[in-house]
């Protein structure tokens, strides 16, 4: 298994915001993670990443366990990431945000600058490489946070919503972006979404949770099919008439 | 063995290259350095190269600030301690046993360092204003230890003993040899914050101040880079202390260790410009004369503290319109095209 997650609890005082979660992933999958607003998805991703410590349970990474590992350790140990809310350096030029990320592997700045600068054209931003992260629109910074990410070459790349807020051309671009980037690069990604319309068609399989647990595995279209995911989403009422 | 040339060959093309910025900067800055450099020959007068050798002194302080301050945005208001340190162990050593001073000098930054190293850790778990405060707590327990220590000198502070001729061993000498004694350590930090603006840990740094959680993301440890980048500032406030001390031959827990010293320090990267290289002597070259000419001038009048009030003015002014200080704003009128680019 590529990435396993174990029975995984983060309580927060009384709030139980991940409930004994517990899958895997292969290497070169690409798996959505859906849910409800609440369910506990981003709290996941958290742990995964080192941003927060789990309860209890375990998360592996390559057959090592990681769990607890501290955010940047667990950036060096490949897993990439990007943020729900967008977190740019903004100081900083669009180049040396991805600078930065290519330092992760490489100490030469001009070697990080030649990274950093095919890394955009890799993601279409070639053209924005001088501006700052702040002067440019929504769909641009979403982005550079996918071009920091892929900076420190990760074998697993997580995204946090990278698609909300874009309209639907930007979201077909960015699917377009990510298959492409999947492909080349034989990355592994685990996502989440709110927009159904970019996570059915781009996930190969789906996890679904709500309240905290996983209520659904599956295809896309298993997934969608499945009365607890309905329930979930819409309520009993839906579910039953169905 | 070729790599580790190549690297050498690298570290010093980025301490002496200026190629990347615009060319009217590198033009001011030349022009600047042939000023400095033939000052006391053009200005006879005392109190001028008094006044000059104090803007190099601050000039130098802010450099250092603006490592932790500027490109590590962690506003620090106890850098006095380190001027301390690095002036009671030159100062001491040579009362004392005649230490040449070139030997205390790496011993008040073995001290600063290693006291900074032991308070970092928990300072740095504090963030925004409550980082400030703690580095000011700290800074005013030193000065306390140091009032009331006896071994220190206590109140009374430290005499360094005069020798009689010019002397390298205890650099003491007359004002154009201070004048390029702090011209040297000056230009030496200058070219350290070159290259330090280029490295690898500079973007680091910047972008631990600008996001922490992104920074880790990318594989940023980010409090090993905050407590690294305060280390050095603190090396380099011990040897602004050290030549304090042999220019100054007298020094005291509160001449040295004060919460003023603290202040001035951060406004000089402040007002100037702080997290870019121009700011810190932008903004010595704007407050030192300020402090020293308007304060002479309106106290011999009997106007005092007017100077201050003038001084608070310009910082209100800065803390409210540009943060970035007076860099910033000449970045900004670049930007919309009033200056010429390079």
């Amino acid at each position: 298994m590529f990435l396993e997650v174990k029975n995984l609890y983060k309580e927060f005082g009384g709030v139980v915001a991940n409930a004994g979660i517990s899958f895997g992933l292969e290497k070169g999958e690409i798996v959505g993670l859906i849910g409800p607003n609440g369910a506990g998805k981003t709290t996941l991703f958290n742990c995964i990443a080192g941003y927060y410590k789990p309860t209890s349970g375990k998360v592996l990474f390559k057959d090592k366990d990681i769990t607890g590992w501290p955010a940047h350790r667990t950036a060096r140990a490949g897993i990439g990431r990007t943020f729900q809310i967008i977190r740019m350096m903004e100081r900083l030029t669009v180049e040396e945000n991805v600078m930065v990320g290519a330092f992760c592997r490489i100490n030469d700045r001009e070697a990080a600058r030649r990274d950093a600068q095919e890394i955009l054209e890799l993601v279409n931003l070639e053209e924005e490489a001088n501006a700052h992260p702040t002067e440019l629109p929504i769909a641009t910074q979403k982005r550079i946070e996918l071009a920091r990410a892929l900076a420190i070459e990760p074998e697993l790349l997580t995204l946090d919503e990278i698609a909300s807020g874009l309209n639907p051309l930007e979201t077909i671009q960015i699917i377009d972006t990510l298959r492409g980037i999947h492909k080349e690069k034989n990355l592994t990604l685990l996502l989440t979404e709110h927009v159904m319309e970019f996570i059915m068609r781009i996930s190969e399989r789906i996890i679904v949770m709500a309240a905290g647990r996983k209520i659904a595995e599956g295809s896309p279209e298993e997934v969608a099919r499945k009365e607890e995911v309905i329930k979930a989403y819409l309520g009993e009422k839906y579910a039953k008439g169905k | 063995m070729v790599g580790k040339m190549k690297a050498v060959v690298g570290i010093l093309k980025d301490t002496f290259s200026f190629n990347d910025l615009p060319l009217s900067e590198r033009i001011a800055f030349a022009a600047f350095l042939v000023f400095v450099f033939f000052f006391p020959w053009i200005v006879h007068a005392s109190y001028p190269r008094v006044v000059m050798i104090r803007f190099l002194l601050f000039a130098m302080y802010g450099l250092g600030w603006n490592l932790i301050g500027g490109y590590g945005g962690q506003v620090d208001l106890g850098q006095a301690k380190n001027v301390g340190f690095g002036a009671f162990a030159t100062a001491l050593m040579i009362t004392w046993w005649g230490v040449p001073f070139w030997i205390t000098v790496p011993v008040g930054i073995i001290v600063a360092v290693a006291e900074s190293f032991a308070v970092a850790y928990p300072m740095f778990r504090l963030r925004g204003h409550y980082f400030a405060i703690a580095t000011l707590c700290v800074a005013l327990v030193w000065q306390k230890l140091f009032l009331f220590w006896d071994w220190t000198g206590g109140a009374r502070g430290v005499e360094i003993p005069i020798k009689s001729a010019p002397n390298f061993t205890y650099m003491q000498f007359g004002t154009i040899g201070y004048h390029y004694f702090i011209f040297a350590l000056f230009m030496a930090e200058f070219l350290f914050m070159n290259w330090f603006r280029k490295s690898k840990m500079s973007y680091e740094l910047q972008a631990v101040r600008d996001n922490e959680a992104a920074a880790a993301s990318l594989g940023i440890n980010v409090t090993w880079t905050k407590v690294k980048t305060y280390l050095i500032t603190a090396a380099m406030g011990a040897v602004g202390g050290s030549f304090y001390a042999v220019y100054h031959l007298y020094i005291d827990p509160r001449c040295v260790m004060q919460l003023d010293l603290s202040i001035l320090i951060a406004m000089t990267a402040m007002v100037g410009g702080a997290g870019s290289i121009w700011g810190p002597i932008l903004g010595a070259a704007i407050l030192i004369p300020l402090d020293m000419y308007l304060g002479a001038l309106l106290g011999g009048k009997g106007f005092y503290g007017i100077d201050f009030i003038i001084y608070a003015l310009i910082i209100m002014v800065i803390a409210a319109r540009e943060p970035r200080g007076i860099w910033g704003i000449i970045e900004r009128a670049r930007r919309r095209g009033y200056v010429l680019r390079g």
